[in-house]
């Protein structure tokens, strides 16, 4: 049992050092001819032995006196134990390469929504939150009406749903991985906008009139929200502005932006996004399954179109 | 005898000091050089890198003059009656194959050996009963594994073309009464060879007081270089043997199917040879010389009394040899039952840095005829101290209590 326990240590080392490298051959060797039934004739395990309890020997005579008696047993709890660790490290990389993350939990950083603007105020103590917090378990696409909501590629067999807010670093930080996702995928692309930082109600309704206007136009008007700054989200100004710089006509926009239907049509769309029970932006939607706070682009790939993106 | 200063002198004891300070007790196996033979080997590289005997440039002198230099350094140092007796070779290995190859060998020759002999002092004999239908003879050592005269005169008559015999013992440090020998081997008109690899290094030889007609040892167990090594040979038996590797440098002329070859040792020693191994031996044994044979001597019984007498009482340690250090010049063999030679040695080197050998020391046939494992074998020389003598008993009789 030592000899794969030595092979595996020694075969990381071996990438370092040239004695580590012969050794790791012995080693395998040793495994070989264990595996097939057969003693190991190199000496090697004796070797690593008799090198081990000389150092022990050096700081504690009982520690190696207890070694030597028990060294076969403890190369077994070592092989025990590295066998969890690597199947622990091995889980570990392949949720970091699915989900971003080596514990699985399928968030990061994320805008938290807050419709109170509470989160930096001490509570008392005897506040409760929910008595069950929401988790990403509870997010769902199932029951939210999406008719009306902005939709790229509407027939295409992947779907992504962006819950996103023009004023969460997060989402302007994932809002291009997705288009470029989208665009490589063809994969159909529905964008739910949910204002959880700051109040972007005026965007909001210019995002619903300019849609409804000119989808394409839309979607320009969509990346220069979430590329420009800040300080101009909810800017009337602003919003004038962009709507001459996309050829629109001024007077059609802002008489869908006051119009009542528009602020209903606004609420509605709020509704319906609270049914997918979010707790922060952004929160991606592919093919059903949620992934909440930004992600690397391969998560998002992943789940798309499987382990092997790259190749299609 | 001041030893911190003859210590100076071995670059590898310089090399590793303090913490990292060595014990090094594997002198049987090859010796640390001192710097003057590292200097010496420089030399050649770098001043006079040339070959010997054939080009009649100045640095072609230069070389010939320094190997002939050493050659007549060795004669010396071996009291041969003179310079062409010595025949350099790689090692005692290949002296004792040249003397195997170039006798005149018939059918049902007997050669002696003793039960405990190197491997180099067998297998060539083992090739020649096949090849050549000799037959191999083996002398049993008495049950204190010391050479049984009685033993080996009932064994010798008048098919006994050659007794060869280790000097001293790689395996124990015993030597056998080499004098003797040649005597009752001569009277039975038998030639006698020595393996003198044990022997050349810490005891004086003398083959015109031997007697031996044959007397092989190494370089790189006497401070010289690996690779060096020397076959002494009386000049009218040189002269009767066949050449063993035949070449450039081993003629006077040659035709198109014949060749005049050249008088010994020329004749031995063919192709280009180690020149710089050759010029490094002689400084070695310069070196040796300085230090002196009483010396050596003396501090190797030192040692290995201090040894032997703290170890001795080890529980189930068995020596190998005889008990008294006397006898066993540098040498302490031993094993400890159901504890593995090789485990001992490579805890001694984790511990504190000593280097022993484990194993059966190329004496294989001793080992298996006696069904023993392997043992440890500590061989000190004259630049080893009571400290490491000290260290190299305190981690034993650790390894014993813990293993």
């Amino acid at each position: 049992m030592f000899c794969i326990v030595a092979f595996i240590v020694l075969g990381i080392l071996g990438i370092f050092s040239a004695t580590s490298k012969e050794l790791a051959k012995e080693a395998l060797n040793c495994v070989f001819r264990r595996v097939t039934f057969r003693p190991c004739d190199t000496g090697f395990d004796e070797k690593m032995k008799a090198r081990i309890l000389g150092s022990v020997i050096t700081r504690s005579e009982g520690a190696a006196r207890v070694l030597n008696s028990n060294f076969e047993l403890l190369a077994w709890v070592f092989f025990i134990l590295m066998l969890g660790s690597s199947v622990w490290a091995v889980r570990g990389s392949y949720l970091y390469l699915i989900t971003g993350s080596c514990s699985g939990i399928n968030q990061t950083a994320f805008c938290i929504f807050d419709p109170r603007g509470g989160h930096n105020k001490v509570s008392p103590l005897t506040d409760t939150c929910q008595l069950k917090p929401t988790t990403i378990a509870d997010l769902t696409i199932k029951e939210v009406d999406l008719t009306g909501f902005p939709v790229l590629n509407r027939d295409a067999k992947n779907k992504i749903v962006m819950v996103g807010s023009y004023g969460c670093e997060y989402s302007r930080e994932i809002y291009p991985l997705i288009k470029r996702l989208v665009s490589k995928t063809n994969a159909s692309f529905t964008f739910l906008d949910y204002p959880v930082k700051v109040k972007t109600d005026l965007t909001t309704r210019l995002g619903l009139c300019v849609y409804q206007h000119d989808q394409d136009k839309y979607w320009q008007l969509n990346d220069l929200l979430f590329a420009t700054n800040k300080t101009n989200l909810d800017n009337a100004a602003f919003a004038q502005k962009a709507v001459a710089s996309l050829g629109l006509d001024r007077f059609e926009i802002n008489r869908c932006l006051n119009a009542p239907r528009s602020k209903a049509l606004l609420n509605k769309q709020l509704n319906e996004v609270v049914k997918t029970n979010i707790y922060g932006t952004p929160t991606i939607f592919i093919n059903g399954n949620a992934f909440v706070g930004p992600k690397p682009y391969r998560v998002y790939a992943f789940a798309l179109s499987g382990l092997l993106y790259w190749l299609k | 005898m001041d030893l911190n200063e003859i210590r100076q002198d071995f670059p590898l004891l310089q090399e590793y000091r303090g913490p990292k300070a060595i014990a090094y007790f594997d002198n049987a196996c090859q010796s640390l050089r001192p710097q003057v033979v590292i200097d010496a080997i420089t030399r050649y590289y770098v001043s006079s890198s040339a070959c010997s005997g054939r080009s009649m440039h100045r640095l072609g002198s230069d070389v010939t003059r320094h190997c002939e230099q050493a050659r007549d350094t060795v004669a010396k140092f071996i009291h041969a009656a003179k310079k062409e007796e010595i025949i350099f070779t790689r090692n005692t290995t290949e002296g004792i194959n040249l003397v195997a190859h170039s006798l005149d060998w018939q059918k049902e020759d007997v050669i002696l050996i003793s039960d405990k002999e190197h491997n180099s002092n067998l297998l060539p004999w083992q090739i020649l009963t096949k090849k050549q239908g000799v037959i191999l003879k083996v002398v049993p050592s008495g049950e204190d594994n010391s050479f049984d005269l009685d033993a080996f005169g009932k064994l010798l008559d008048k098919k006994v073309k050659l007794v060869s015999l280790g000097y001293t013992s790689n395996l124990d440090g015993l030597s056998i009464p080499a004098k003797e020998v040649v005597r009752i081997a001569h009277l039975n008109g038998s030639l006698v060879l020595l393996d003198a690899a044990q022997t050349a290094p810490r005891r004086r030889i003398d083959v015109k007081d031997l007697g031996a007609d044959f007397l092989a040892f190494s370089g790189h167990k006497l401070l010289g270089p690996s690779g060096t090594g020397v076959l002494y040979g009386k000049y009218h038996l040189l002269e009767r043997l066949a050449p063993f590797l035949v070449g450039g440098a081993t003629v006077l002329s040659s035709t198109y199917d014949s060749c005049q070859f050249l008088p010994p040792p020329a004749k031995f020693e063919a192709g280009l040879q180690d020149y710089a191994g050759i010029i490094g031996l002689g400084a070695a044994i310069r070196y040796l010389e300085g230090i002196g044979f009483k010396t050596i001597e003396k501090q190797e019984l030192l040692l290995n009394e201090f040894i032997t007498a703290q170890i001795i009482g080890i529980p189930k340690l068995k020596l190998l040899g005889p008990a008294d250090p006397k006898q066993r010049s540098g040498i302490v063999s031993f094993y400890i039952e159901d504890i593995d030679s090789h485990r001992i040695a490579l805890m001694l080197d984790q511990m504190a840095n000593i280097m022993v050998r484990s194993g059966q020391h190329c004496v294989h046939s001793w080992f298996n005829a006696h069904k023993i494992a392997g043992s440890v074998r500590a061989s000190v020389y004259f630049y080893n101290t009571r400290e490491e003598a000290e260290l190299f008993v305190n981690c034993l009789q650790k390894i014993r209590k813990v293993l």
